[in-house]
């Protein structure tokens, strides 16, 4: 920290908290290199990168949780709150501390590899730890989406969280009994879901995970989803049954998805549904 | 405070980075009916603008050009002509409403922002596009409100953003800008006693490559989708990465993201802020 004034970390994560954020962490941004392949570490995209700045939030709340209707969260859950808070914070760095900083795109660069991983620089900032379901879980307040900022400012960084939130007392407890936990049960890569995994010595291992097959439901409606009743409907010879894909709810609702929320919308949470980890230490009633 | 500056004061709270206001009547000179602001909302009798930042100087650096075509700005210049119609209806009880900037025929839209932001006194237009530059900051993006509250109007301003001095002593040099230089293609002007006196943009050129992906490539993509008889190239195309990311751009780039800022990159109007540690 010797480039910048005392306590400009704490007013930086005041501001992101004012500004919307659940949580926020700092990386060094030399910490990515031993587990970010190269053109996806902050370097790459910003030369001299000192610091990654990661903010958490924009989580479901627990009454979306508790929604009996599946379509709540469906139909409204996204990360675009907490990227606002990623964009101001890049313009709150360079307007007050005179650093360069760059707000990391949460699109994809190219396929689905992401410019840089927001999940590792979580992790890195001391925010959350994986998950067996595969999410970063924030020991705290559990599930959240995140938005990071690469900046030449030698913020201090944060260090590692030592103490995991995942696996929960109770998925323990479970695994114990039943040798599976909640998230392995509701989706067993064994039996057409996404994952699979083990618990050895207390911690989570994830031993396999199907992205490709929980792309397909956690985006239902979105992109995939546009692109794949289109192709649909051009290979359909019939003229009504065209009209019908093309105003069909399932096209509907995907046009709907993409013009609403910008990255992420997600149609499926039944890993983090029944994640004792995900929904945070605060008791609601 | 005055009520001028009270709600200059909310729009810049709310992420503006300048506010700026205009009489309507002064957008009578050079505006077609239909599109002044007591064409839209009647009774109209200021027009206040918001600019907001656009790409941070950190995303100027970045040596991949992926991260500037995708990434979604601030747009907080939007945020800040709500708050400000929040605060004039709901504390100064006048009518107010975000002036319409998207295009409704071809590029046409209901109310042009980049004349708002002139009458307004927060730039000039440029050499590069005819971009509005802020003498300040450069590069801004404007939205604006209608009220029918009467407001003190700033004026115009009186020296022009662009040429920059040392655009116009390059230009007296070799007869040439940094971005007529960098973009022969789009733009072409020239400049005489520090002062521009002809500018020539090619929109539609400029458009073709600002926008590579948009709402004009998903169209471009959808017809060439439409007219391909093979299943299997159909497919190709649907699923290629050229429809996917104009796809995406639908939702996520909105109105304003652009592919292409290589005029605006040159441009030393406001670069002091670009020069971080």
């Amino acid at each position: 920290m010797a480039d910048l004034p005392p306590g400009s970390a704490a007013k930086l994560k005041s501001v992101a908290l004012e500004s919307g954020a659940t949580v926020c962490g700092v990386a060094d941004a030399t910490a990515f290199d031993a587990y970010a392949p190269e053109k996806h570490r902050p370097g790459d995209l910003l030369p001299g990168a000192r610091s990654v700045v990661v903010v958490g939030g924009a989580q479901p709340r627990e009454g979306d949780w508790a929604a009996t209707s599946p379509w709540v969260m469906q139909t409204m859950g996204t990360t675009e709150r907490i990227q606002g808070v990623g964009r101001r914070l890049a313009q709150y760095i360079e307007s007050e501390f005179g650093y360069y900083a760059l707000y990391v795109p949460p699109g994809t660069a190219s396929g689905d590899t992401p410019f840089l991983s927001l999940m590792l620089a979580a992790e890195l900032a001391g925010l959350g730890s994986r998950s067996l379901a595969g999410p970063v879980l924030n020991r705290e307040h559990g599930f959240m989406y995140w938005s990071a900022v690469i900046t030449t400012a030698p913020f201090e960084a944060d260090g590692v969280e030592t103490s995991p939130a995942c696996p929960a007392p109770a998925c323990r407890e479970m695994w114990d009994r039943e040798r599976t936990t909640p998230c392995l049960a509701t989706c067993p890569g064994s039996n057409g879901g996404c994952l699979s995994g083990k618990l050895e010595n207390g911690r989570a291992v994830r031993t396999f995970y199907d992205a490709a097959r929980c792309n397909t439901r956690v985006h239902t409606h979105w992109v995939g989803g546009f692109q794949k009743v289109l192709e649909e409907t051009l290979n359909e010879p019939d003229r009504d049954k065209r009209k019908m894909l093309l105003y069909g709810d399932f096209f509907t609702r995907s046009l709907w998805a993409i013009t609403y929320s910008s990255t992420n919308i997600a149609q499926c949470f039944e890993c983090m549904r029944v994640c004792p980890a995900a929904h945070g230490l605060r008791e609601m009633r | 405070m005055t009520r001028e500056e009270q709600v200059k004061a909310v729009g810049m709270k709310a992420g503006a980075r300048v506010v700026g206001i205009a009489p309507v009547e002064a957008f009578r000179a050079k505006v077609p009916e239909g599109h002044r602001p007591e064409d839209i909302l009647p009774g109209a009798r200021s027009v206040v603008v918001a600019g907001g930042d656009g790409p941070t100087a950190g995303a100027w650096r970045c040596p991949d050009h992926r991260v500037m075509e995708i990434t979604g700005y601030d747009l907080r210049e939007n945020v800040a002509v709500h708050a400000m119609c929040d605060f004039i209806e709901g504390t100064l009880s006048h009518r107010a409403i975000q002036a319409p900037s998207l295009p409704v025929h071809g590029h046409e839209p209901p109310m042009s922002m980049m004349h708002a932001a002139e009458l307004a006194g927060l730039g000039t237009r440029s050499l590069a596009a005819h971009i509005i530059l802020n003498p300040e900051y450069g590069l801004l993006y404007y939205a604006a409100l209608i009220t029918t509250l009467p407001l003190e109007p700033d004026q115009p301003l009186a020296e022009p953003a662009c040429p920059h001095p040392g655009c116009a002593a390059m230009y007296k040099r070799i007869g040439t800008t940094p971005c007529l230089r960098v973009c022969p293609a789009c733009l072409a002007g020239t400049v005489q006693d520090g002062r521009i006196q002809t500018s020539t943009y090619d929109r539609e050129k400029c458009h073709s490559r600002a926008q590579t992906y948009g709402i004009g490539s998903f169209q471009k993509g959808l017809l060439q989708i439409v007219n391909e008889d093979d299943r299997e190239r159909r497919r190709t195309m649907i699923y290629s990465d050229f429809f996917t990311k104009s796809i995406q751009s639908l939702g996520f780039f909105r109105d304003s993201i652009a592919q292409c800022f290589e005029c605006m990159r040159v441009c030393p109007v406001g670069r002091k802020y670009r020069k971080l540690q």
